[in-house]
């Protein structure tokens, strides 16, 4: 039998067991417990797999509302809960410069303002005594209104998920309260030196008045009216600006039903939204080193880096390849520069495309202030080494395998699949999209990979910004023969 | 990957999250990753709820936990390692976590770390993951541990030449180990074979080591898993050893929380090991050798400390059958460890710990509390949810919404841990011009309304629905549910108590809020922590 020669435990157990019962209970049991498989341990490398099932994308219905609006259903009946998610066409890139920060608010005072008929306490009240949520948010790129409720309360929650959408009180007391918030937020930006670096390498990207880096200030936030929201708002919150989807525990027939009944009037304002989507964007800084001083670090956080592409330019796949031998787990940065050279715990590069936008191509990470440099040339080292020498066949085979075999993890979650179903339509890219992509991914060759990172990436472009202490970082950021620029991060307008 | 994460860590990570949130977007902080599109994530715009979803008429919710349980099986291996097994056939994937009930907790003074060192270490391989040759590798690791041995020596008798030939000599040997190792090799096999959320945690309490497989590959994971802790081998000792020194100055050193939380522990715990930082102070971490780890390693990797939790698409009996083939090869303990800690004495005034750091003032104060076991749990959890959870909880309407004084305030149970007596805490991030102060009469005001005013049975019904949702939503991720079955099991003696403990919830009443609310906020049970800002104008 299969199983002589499993372990010296399980055997001494059954001999007990066989002394202590009847014979045939213990077949009985032997048979129930032992499926037919292998019982001696094997090496990772000899064990094989049976393939998994292919992979199909669970069914959903589309449908369009007369007033233009798009909704995506599907069922998932495993628990008794129904969650939804509206995107709305809008963004943080469609408020004027001098108001930044108006679209943040208006997504946020949307559902903590209440509607008319539920203000915003009672409306608080009715959710949470339902252990139901609504929550509302804008982006730089994109809004999005989500629900989450048990199935026995669907109707009334989808009703006042209606509401927030469509009758929003947008009350001038949560807008203080919200003014609030953000004020408190500026005044400690400065307190974590990755929140300092994250955003200034933006700004050194993009430039520090590009919708895609400026950041929001005493001044801009003060001089946010109610009467700017209720008209960012109207703009931007059409019909044919909104795409509702909805998954759980739902009868589509009736779901639809009460979609048509709440959403079917909704109507057009005049007041049409701009959009800055096709602006072009340009990369500010193309050259030195930035810097800004926290005295009391002992460590230096480091970003480096240029304009990026997007989603969807057609380097993309063998670019992501390339993320991957350059910052998976035993990458070429993780095993250089964190396990060979000791230098990291956190060291990363990647090409970050966006989906309607150019990303950024970044890599960084934190080090103690005297290694500031060292670790500076690592990464340049590793990005230029990418660039110019063919990657070996077994670190690409590792990081195709990688995206393929972990593909399945895509379509573990219905929400999951229906939420990329519906950015997908968002921007505009095809249904088929994660499918072409990983067929790229799978067709990727060594020659792709190093055509791709010679063509996209740019050392002579690289932007280099450093949080840390100036004193410490010996040697200093000047022997790296670029120039040294201090970058001014005090807080300005404070009160 | 990785790391240093007691609850406490994770707790005020909500906070600095938090503090993200209302950046407007512009935010994240750290890797600019995060910030990618990517192409196949899930939702990366959607506002996360500000709340656990609530609770519901049981009748609705309880059939469905019902189900969930039936599917859950257990079993114990004869070398004493325990298995919790959860069908979930949604998905061909599969959640792991291997539970070791060891952590900074059970840490000797003068050896703080050593836990989140071997936990690093474990990625490391074994003699056959990992290397070109372990042959020629085992005699370089053990001249490697010699040569530190006579360097060490050296230093002590303050012996300059003789260190600085000994240095170079130790330099020499670790790029001869590099080039016989396969750097990294264990973390590849598992990410080439389509594993994902490979990670590992190390918490006061506990040493969790977690990721995802396809369902095809529940044998390699056994494999992988059983080789790990059957035959691992602490290559790399002395590189990760910076890494680990870089970590600890990510995540304390240079945050202002960080910083405050290292010098708040050891004066709310004066004997109890809670108050010994999971990262490790650097000079431990830096006197720290491989034979440490390796006793360390001996005494508490045994079977009997190890809990797995596996949840996803398995056949229980396929579970089990593979199990007693991989980990059965396992060695059961040589001896009985004994585990007892000293006990914490019974708190006598209130303690303050006031940091001045050039950052804005951040106010937190902790009451002890007894362990997750204690009957009164369900009670300090209910107390939390009402003064935290959402909109409609007391301290955001009183501190944030009505007196504008704080950003956000909040309070939390077990802290840093919850297996032995912790602390139920409160924070709160004061708004520009108003002082700590205002914060803590304002958090203070709320904690003895708890005393005097019974809590409206509005309240009581809103925590009690809002707890049994919260748990039916958790069902949805086995990752989850792997973590939060093997958590109860190991600190509570059995993973039921996962779902049992909605019936004490349930059970709840205003006087047992108003009695365990007298017992614990008493000023002699308080520990303040504060930063004050020393930045100029």
């Amino acid at each position: 039998m299969q199983n002589r020669t499993s372990s010296k435990f399980f055997n001494a157990k059954t001999l007990t067991l066989m002394f202590c019962f009847a014979v045939i209970p213990l077949i009985l049991i032997l048979l129930a417990v032992r499926p037919a498989v292998a019982s001696t341990a094997k090496h990772f490398d000899e064990i094989t797999f049976k393939p998994l099932a292919e992979i199909k994308l669970p069914p959903y219905e589309e449908f369009k509302l007369k007033n233009g609006m798009t909704v995506f259903l599907m069922e998932d009946h495993e628990l008794p809960l129904v969650s939804g998610n509206l995107i709305v066409r809008t963004g943080s890139r469609n408020e004027d410069a001098d108001r930044t920060g108006l679209a943040s608010l208006t997504g946020s005072v949307l559902r903590s303002g209440g509607t008319i008929n539920h203000p915003s306490n009672p409306l608080n009240e009715l959710l949470e005594q339902k252990a139901a949520s609504i929550e509302s948010g804008i982006s730089v790129n994109s809004g999005n209104v989500s629900f989450s409720s048990l199935t026995e309360d669907l109707p009334q929650i989808f009703d006042l998920f209606a509401e927030v959408i469509q009758t929003p009180a947008l009350p001038q007391d949560k807008i203080e309260l919200t003014k609030f918030q953000t004020r408190g937020s500026i005044a400690r930006r400065n307190d974590q030196a990755n929140g300092i670096l994250g955003r200034e390498f933006r700004k050194l990207i993009y430039g520090p008045t590009s919708p895609y880096a400026r950041t929001v200030e005493y001044g801009t936030i003060d001089r946010i009216t109610q009467a700017d929201i209720q008209s960012f708002y109207q703009s931007q919150f059409q019909p044919e600006n909104f795409i509702l989807g909805i998954v759980g525990d739902i009868n589509p027939a009736e779901m639809k039903r009460a979609i048509e009944a709440k959403f079917g009037n909704f109507k057009s304002s005049t007041n049409r939204s701009k959009s800055v989507q096709n602006a072009a964007v340009r990369q500010a800084q193309t050259s030195g080193i930035f810097f800004a001083s926290k005295p009391e670090l002992t460590q230096s956080s480091i970003q480096i880096g240029h304009l990026g592409g997007k989603v969807s330019d057609r380097d993309y796949p063998a670019l992501s390849v390339m993320n991957d031998i350059l910052s998976g787990f035993g990458g070429r940065l993780f095993n250089e520069v964190r396990s060979r050279q000791g230098l990291a715990y956190s060291v990363y590069a990647s090409w970050s495309p966006q989906f309607d936008y150019p990303g950024i191509f970044v890599a960084g990470g934190d080090t103690k202030s005297e290694s500031t440099v060292p670790f500076i040339r690592g990464v340049l080292k590793e990005i230029d080494r990418i660039r110019t020498e063919p990657v070996g066949q077994d670190e690409l085979q590792r990081a195709k395998d990688s995206v393929i075999n972990s593909f399945v993890f895509n379509f573990d979650d219905r929400s999951k699949v229906l939420s990329r179903v519906m950015r997908y339509e968002y921007f505009g890219y095809p249904k088929d999209y994660l499918f072409q992509y990983q067929k790229a991914v799978a067709a990727t060759t060594i020659r792709d990979i190093q055509q791709a990172a010679a063509r996209n990436l740019k050392p002579s472009q690289l932007v280099t910004m450093v949080v840390g202490n100036e004193k410490a970082i010996v040697p200093a950021l000047s022997t790296l023969k670029q120039s040294v620029k201090a970058v001014d991060i005090s807080i300005k307008g404070a009160k | 990957m990785a790391r240093l994460m007691n609850k406490l860590a994770a707790q005020l990570t909500r906070l600095v999250v938090f503090l993200s949130a209302i950046l407007i977007g512009m935010t994240i902080a750290s890797p600019a990753l995060a910030q990618s599109a990517n192409p196949s994530g899930a939702n990366p715009k959607s506002t996360a709820p500000l709340t656990t979803p609530a609770i519901t008429p049981k009748t609705s919710v309880q059939p469905y936990l019902d189900r969930v349980v039936k599917n859950i099986s257990e079993f114990q291996l004869s070398n004493g390692m325990k298995f919790i097994v959860l069908e979930r056939h949604n998905a061909p994937v599969i959640s792991f976590r291997t539970y070791v009930d060891v952590g900074g907790a059970d840490e000797d003074p003068g050896k703080t770390g050593i836990s989140h060192f071997l936990e690093h270490l474990a990625f490391k391989g074994t003699t056959r993951i990992g290397t070109q040759d372990f042959a020629k590798e085992k005699i370089l690791l053990d001249r490697q541990d010699k040569l530190w041995n006579t360097l060490k020596a050296a230093e002590k008798l303050n012996n300059p030449a003789e260190v600085e030939k000994l240095q170079a000599e130790f330099k020499t040997l670790d790029t001869e180990l590099l080039n016989v190792s396969k750097q990294n090799e264990f973390g590849q096999i598992i990410e080439r074979s389509g594993g994902v959320g490979l990670n590992a945690t190390t918490a006061s309490d506990a040493t969790n080591y977690f990721f995802s497989f396809p369902s095809n590959k529940l044998e390699l994971w056994m494999s992988l898993e059983s080789d790990r802790f059957l035959d691992p081998v602490l290559r790399e000792f002395f590189k990760e050893k910076a890494v680990i020194q870089e970590e600890r100055r990510m995540r304390i050193d240079n945050s202002p929380i960080g910083k405050l939380i290292e010098d708040y522990l050891p004066a709310a715990f004066k004997v109890h090991p809670y108050r010994q930082p999971v990262a490790g102070y650097a000079k431990d971490i830096d006197s720290m050798d491989r034979s440490d780890i390796q006793a360390f390693f001996k005494k508490y990797y045994t079977p009997n400390n190890i809990t797995i939790s596996i949840v996803g698409d398995v056949n229980p009996g396929e579970v089990k059958t593979l199990a007693e083939t991989y980990f059965g090869r396992l060695k059961p303990a040589a001896q009985k460890v004994d585990r007892t800690l000293p006990v914490e004495p019974t708190q006598t005034e209130t303690r303050t710990v006031k940091l001045s750091l050039p950052s804005e003032p951040i106010y937190l104060e902790g009451y002890h509390r007894p362990a997750l076991s204690h009957p009164d749990n369900a009670i300090y959890e209910a107390i939390a949810s009402l003064l935290s959870d959402g909109r409609t909880s007391r301290l955001y309407k009183s501190l944030v919404e009505s007196k504008k004084i704080a950003l956000t305030a909040e309070g939390f149970n077990g802290f840093p841990g919850d297996k032995f007596p912790n602390l139920i805490m409160f924070y709160a991030l004061s708004a520009p011009g108003h002082s700590v102060e205002e914060i803590q009469n304002g958090i203070d005001a709320e904690i003895q309304r708890l005393k005097t005013d019974p809590v409206t049975q509005v309240e009581l019904d809103r925590i009690k629905t809002n707890a049994r949702a919260g748990l039916l939503r958790s069902l949805s991720s086995n990752s989850g549910m792997a973590s939060a079955l093997v958590e109860y099991q190991v600190k509570t003696g059995t993973w039921r108590n996962l779902f049992n403990q909605l019936d004490a919830i349930s059970a709840i009443t205003p006087a047992d809020i108003q009695r365990v609310a007298k017992a614990t906020f008493k000023a002699e049970n308080k520990t303040i922590g504060e930063i004050v800002s020393d930045r100029s104008p």
